[in-house]
C-alpha cells in the first residue's frame, strides 16, 4: 500500500470522481477475484484485492480512510461474507457490495438486511461496476446531515457488536469536527484505533465526496427540533414551520427537511421494532433487530457481571440550609462513564463540542458483590449522556481517580420517552429518607439515562427523556436501605421496545406489553458487613404516546455517594417537562435521621432536565406520609465501597434560578466532592 | 501468413466452443476486456486460473464424497465456488453441471453427488482440453509473430 500513490490517485480523481475511487475487492476465488479486479480497473477505480475476508477486515481497520467501497464475495471459507459485511457496517461506515453466484431471494435478502448497499450476481458485468460509485456518494449524503441520529445509532451498535471488539473497548474520544460517520464509528473501538483516528484525522477529506456545509444536529438543536415537531404535531410538521419555530440561524429548510425525514424513519422503525422484537431488543439494545440478530450472539459474554458500576452524579451541597425553597436546577451534563471496568460499556461520543458526549453503556454492572448475588441478573443498560463542554475531561480525570468510592449506588431510571409522544407521567414523588446524621448533606442527583435502547432512537430517548437519577451521598452513614420499587408500568406496543427491563433492580414484569408492575427489592451488601440497601420506590409512569398509550418502566437509580451527611436532606426533585410529569417515589423508611424526598420527574424532549429541589423537611415528611413503601435505609458510605467503582460525572449547569445561589448550595462534580 | 492462418484457426476453435456450449457470453466479455484494454494475455491468465482452481476443487469434492460421513455443507461451498469461477470465466458447461449438482447435495444424496461429480468432471475435462487447444494456438501465434 503506497499511500502516496494512493493519495495521488485519489487526488487526481478528485475532479473526476469516480475515477480513482478506492475499492477493496474480497473474494476467495482467484478466478473471480482476477476478473473482478480487471473489471474494476477498467472502470478506473483504484483497486485493492485480497482473497481473505480476515485480511480485508484487517486492512480496513488499519486503513480506514483508504477505501471508499468494499466489494465482497458472500461465500468465503475464512469468514462469511455476511459477517464481514456486518463488521464493516458496524465499525466503519463504508458501503459494501455483496457478490455471489447465488441469486436466491433469501440470500439476497440476507445481504441487504445485513446492510449491503447492493448485491451483484456473478459473473459481474462491467456495466454494473461502472455504476457502483453511486453508493459511495449516496452514503455520504445520507449520513451527512443527521449526525445526531447517527451518533446515537452508534451508541447502540456496540451492543450488537461481535466479540471481536465489543469487549474492553471503552473509549471516549471525541469525534472530529467533520463528524463523518466513518469517524464516529471509530470511537468505540480500541484506543489504538482512536490514535489511529487522530493520525489519520487530517486527511479524512474524501475525494469522492463534494463538500457541503453540514449541520451538526447537536442535542440542543435536536431538542428544539423535537419541540417544534411536537408543537406542530408529527403529522403536520413541515420543514418550513419547524424552521420557523426553531428559530435557529444558519439552519436551512433543507437541513430541517432532511432531519425530519430521518426522524420520521426513526419513529417508524421504533414502532416496528417495538411490535416485533420488543423484548429481546430492548434487553439487548440492538440497533435494529432485523439486521442485527446474529450479532446478538456476541452479547452472551456480557452476562458476566464484571465491574461495579459507576454513577454519575452531581452533588448538591448545602441543601440543608435553605429548606423551603425550590430551585430549578438544570442539569445539562450527564454522566460520563469512562473506563468502566466492564468492557461491556460502550461509549460513543458525539462531537465533543457540540455533541455532548453520549456514552452508552450496556452495563451489566455489579454494583456490589452483594448486589450481584441478590440480583441475579442485574443488567444495566445505561446510556450516559454527557453534554458537557470542555470541562468535562478534567472532571473525568478527577473521577477516575476516585475509585472505590464508598457506597455509590446507581440506578438508572429507564423510561423511554419519545419525543413526539405526549408523555404523561403520573407524578411520582421520590421520597428518600436516608438516615443522615451529618447536617451537611450532599445530595447527588444522578441523571439517569433512560434506559432503553435498542434503537437508534433510543439513544435519543435518553437524550431527551432522560430520567433523573437521584443519588444522594451520605457518608459514614450506615445504611440499610430497603428499596421497594413498585412501578406500575404499562407499555404500549410502540414502547415495548424501548422498555428496558434491565436494571439493577430485579424487576418482575408481568408482561412486556400491557401492564407490568415490578416490585423489586434489592439487598445490597456492599461490604462484607451487613449493610443492606433496599430500595423501595414506587414508580409509576405513564406515558402516552400519540398512537398508543404506553407506560414505561421507570427505574430510578439512586446513587449514594459517600460524603458526610450530617444533616437531614430533603430534596425535592422535580423535573418538569412540557406536559410530562414523571415522578418517582422512592420511599426509604429507614433508620434515618434525615429525610430526603425527591420528586423527580423525567423530562423529555426539551433540552434540559430540571430538578427542583425543595429541601423541606416538611415535605419529606409529607412524602413519607404519603403511604409510600418505606424502607430502611442505612447509608454507610464507607462500608459501601465497590470494586472498580466507576464514577461518572454530571455536570450541572445552573438555571436562571441558580440553585446554588438561591439555596446556597453548590454543585460539585463528583470528583470534587470526594 | 502462418500467423493469420493460426489466428483463423483459433477463432474457429473458439467459435466452435461457443457453438458446443462450452463458452457463454461472459467469455466474450473477457475477450472484449482484453482487447479493449492493454491487458494482453488476460483471458489466458483467467482461464489458467480457472483450470487450476477447478482441478483443485473437484479433487476436494471427490475427497469429501469419499468420506464415510459426507459433509454436504462443505460440498455445497465447494460447488458454489466452482460455479462462481466457471461463471466468471464463461465456462458454461461446467457452470451448468455445478447447478445440477445442487439438487443432490441439497437432498444429501451421496450417490447422486458422486454421479454429479462424475458429470462435472467430464464437463470440466472436456472444457479443459478445449481451453488447452486454445492456449496452444495462442502460443503458436505468439511464436510466429
Amino acid at each position: 500500500m503506497r499511500t502516496e500513490e494512493r493519495n495521488g490517485v485519489a487526488g487526481a480523481g478528485r475532479d473526476q470522481f469516480p475515477v480513482g475511487m478506492r475499492v477493496l475487492a474480497v473474494d476467495d476465488d482467484p478466478v473471480c477475484l482476477k476478473v473482478l479486479e480487471t473489471l474494476l480497473r477498467r472502470c478506473q477505480y483504484h483497486v485493492t484485492t485480497t482473497n481473505q475476508a480476515v485480511i480485508a477486515l484487517r486492512m480496513l481497520r488499519e486503513n480506514r480512510e483508504m477505501f471508499d467501497l468494499v466489494i465482497s464475495d458472500v461465500h468465503m471459507p475464512d469468514m462469511d461474507g455476511f459477517k464481514l459485511l456486518e463488521l464493516v457496517g458496524l465499525e466503519m461506515d463504508l458501503p459494501v457490495i455483496m457478490l455471489s453466484v447465488n441469486g436466491e431471494t433469501k440470500t439476497v435478502m440476507k445481504g441487504i438486511t445485513h446492510g449491503a448497499c447492493d448485491y451483484l450476481l456473478k459473473p459481474v458485468r462491467i456495466e454494473e461496476l461502472r455504476n457502483i460509485w453511486q453508493h459511495v456518494v449516496r452514503r455520504k449524503f445520507s449520513t451527512r446531515e443527521c449526525v445526531t441520529l447517527d451518533t446515537y445509532e452508534e451508541c447502540n451498535k456496540p451492543l450488537s457488536a461481535d466479540s471481536d471488539y465489543a469487549y474492553g473497548q471503552v473509549t471516549c474520544g471525541s469525534p472530529d469536527q467533520s463528524g463523518r460517520p466513518s469517524k464516529k464509528r471509530k470511537e468505540y473501538h480500541s484506543e489504538e484505533e482512536d490514535e489511529d483516528e487522530d493520525s489519520n484525522g487530517q486527511d479524512n477529506d474524501d475525494p469522492s465526496a463534494p463538500k457541503r456545509p453540514r449541520v451538526v444536529w447537536s442535542v440542543e438543536l435536536h431538542r428544539k427540533f423535537v419541540a417544534a415537531v411536537n408543537h406542530l404535531g408529527i403529522d403536520k410538521a413541515v420543514p418550513k414551520r419547524i424552521l420557523e419555530l426553531m428559530n435557529v440561524e444558519k439552519l436551512t429548510r433543507e437541513n430541517v427537511a432532511s432531519h425530519l425525514q430521518k426522524y420520521r424513519l426513526y419513529l417508524r422503525r421504533l414502532s416496528a421494532v417495538a411490535s416485533q422484537q420488543a423484548g429481546i431488543v430492548a434487553a439487548l439494545g440492538g440497533r435494529d433487530p432485523f439486521l442485527r440478530m446474529d450479532a446478538f450472539e456476541g452479547l452472551q459474554g456480557y452476562q458476566a457481571f464484571t465491574s461495579p458500576a459507576a454513577l454519575s452524579s452531581f452533588s448538591a451541597h448545602g441543601l440543608s440550609s435553605p429548606r423551603n425553597n425550590q430551585a430549578a436546577v438544570v442539569i445539562q451534563g450527564r454522566s460520563i462513564h469512562t473506563g468502566s471496568v466492564s468492557s461491556t460499556t460502550n461509549n460513543s461520543i458525539g462531537d465533543a463540542n457540540k455533541y455532548h458526549l453520549s456514552l452508552q453503556g450496556n452495563q451489566h454492572g455489579k454494583l456490589a458483590q452483594g448486589l450481584a448475588t441478590s440480583l441475579g441478573q442485574a443488567q444495566l443498560q445505561q446510556k450516559w449522556m454527557n453534554e458537557d463542554n470542555g470541562d468535562l475531561s478534567a472532571i473525568l480525570c478527577g473521577n477516575s481517580l476516585v475509585k472505590g468510592m464508598p457506597s455509590t449506588l446507581r440506578s438508572v431510571t429507564s423510561s423511554t420517552l419519545l419525543p413526539q409522544d405526549q408523555v404523561e407521567c403520573t407524578q411520582a414523588k421520590v421520597a428518600i429518607q436516608p438516615s443522615i446524621r451529618a447536617p451537611p448533606a450532599s445530595l447527588e442527583l444522578l441523571e439517569g439515562a433512560v434506559g432503553a435502547s435498542s434503537d437508534p432512537l433510543e439513544s435519543r430517548v435518553s437524550q431527551q427523556g432522560a430520567l433523573p437519577l437521584c443519588g444522594f451521598s451520605g457518608s459514614r452513614l450506615p445504611v440499610h436501605g430497603p428499596f421497594n420499587n413498585n412501578g406500575a408500568t404499562r407499555l404500549g406496543d410502540a414502547f415495548s421496545a424501548s422498555f428496558r427491563p434491565t436494571n439493577d433492580l430485579t424487576v418482575a414484569r408481568g408482561s412486556k406489553v400491557g401492564a407490568s408492575s415490578f416490585g423489586g427489592t434489592i439487598h445490597l451488601s456492599p461490604d462484607t458487613e451487613q449493610k443492606y440497601w433496599s430500595f423501595g420506590s414506587g414508580n409509576s409512569f405513564r406515558q402516552k404516546a400519540d398512537e398508543s398509550s404506553a407506560d414505561s418502566l421507570l427505574d430510578p437509580k439512586l446513587v449514594w455517594s459517600s460524603s458526610q451527611l450530617t444533616s437531614n436532606v430533603d430534596a425535592h426533585h422535580s423535573m418538569s417537562q412540557r406536559s410530562n410529569n414523571c415522578s418517582i417515589n422512592i420511599g426509604h423508611g429507614a433508620r434515618m435521621f434525615g429525610q430526603i424526598s425527591a420528586n423527580a420527574s423525567p423530562v423529555v424532549p426539551q433540552a434540559k432536565i430540571d430538578f427542583l429541589f425543595s429541601g423541606d423537611t416538611s415535605m419529606a415528611r409529607n412524602a413519607s406520609e404519603s403511604s409510600i413503601p418505606r424502607l430502611q435505609t442505612e447509608l454507610s458510605s464507607s462500608t459501601c465501597s465497590f470494586d472498580g467503582l466507576l464514577n461518572s460525572m454530571i455536570k450541572v449547569e445552573k438555571d436562571d434560578n441558580a440553585f446554588g445561589d438561591d439555596l446556597g448550595c453548590d454543585f460539585y462534580s463528583l470528583g470534587a466532592c470526594i | 501468413m502462418a500467423a493469420v492462418a493460426l489466428k483463423n484457426q483459433l477463432n474457429a476453435h473458439i467459435a466452435s466452443m461457443f457453438a458446443a456450449g462450452f463458452l457463454d457470453k461472459q467469455f466474450q466479455e473477457l475477450q472484449i476486456l482484453q482487447d479493449d484494454g492493454s491487458s494482453p494475455g488476460f483471458v489466458s491468465e483467467v482461464v489458467g486460473l480457472f483450470i487450476d482452481d477447478a482441478e483443485k476443487i473437484t479433487g476436494l469434492i471427490a475427497g469429501l464424497l469419499d468420506q464415510p460421513v459426507v459433509d454436504f455443507d462443505k460440498v455445497d461451498a465447494l460447488v458454489h465456488q466452482l460455479k462462481g469461477s466457471s461463471a466468471s470465466v464463461g465456462a458454461q458447461r461446467v457452470k451448468l453441471s455445478c447447478e445440477q449438482f445442487h439438487s443432490y447435495y441439497e437432498a444429501k444424496n451421496r450417490d447422486g453427488c458422486v454421479m454429479a461429480l462424475a458429470l462435472l468432471r467430464n464437463e470440466f475435462y472436456d472444457s479443459r482440453s478445449k481451453f488447452q487447444t486454445m492456449f496452444q494456438l495462442e502460443q503458436q501465434i505468439e511464436a510466429c509473430s
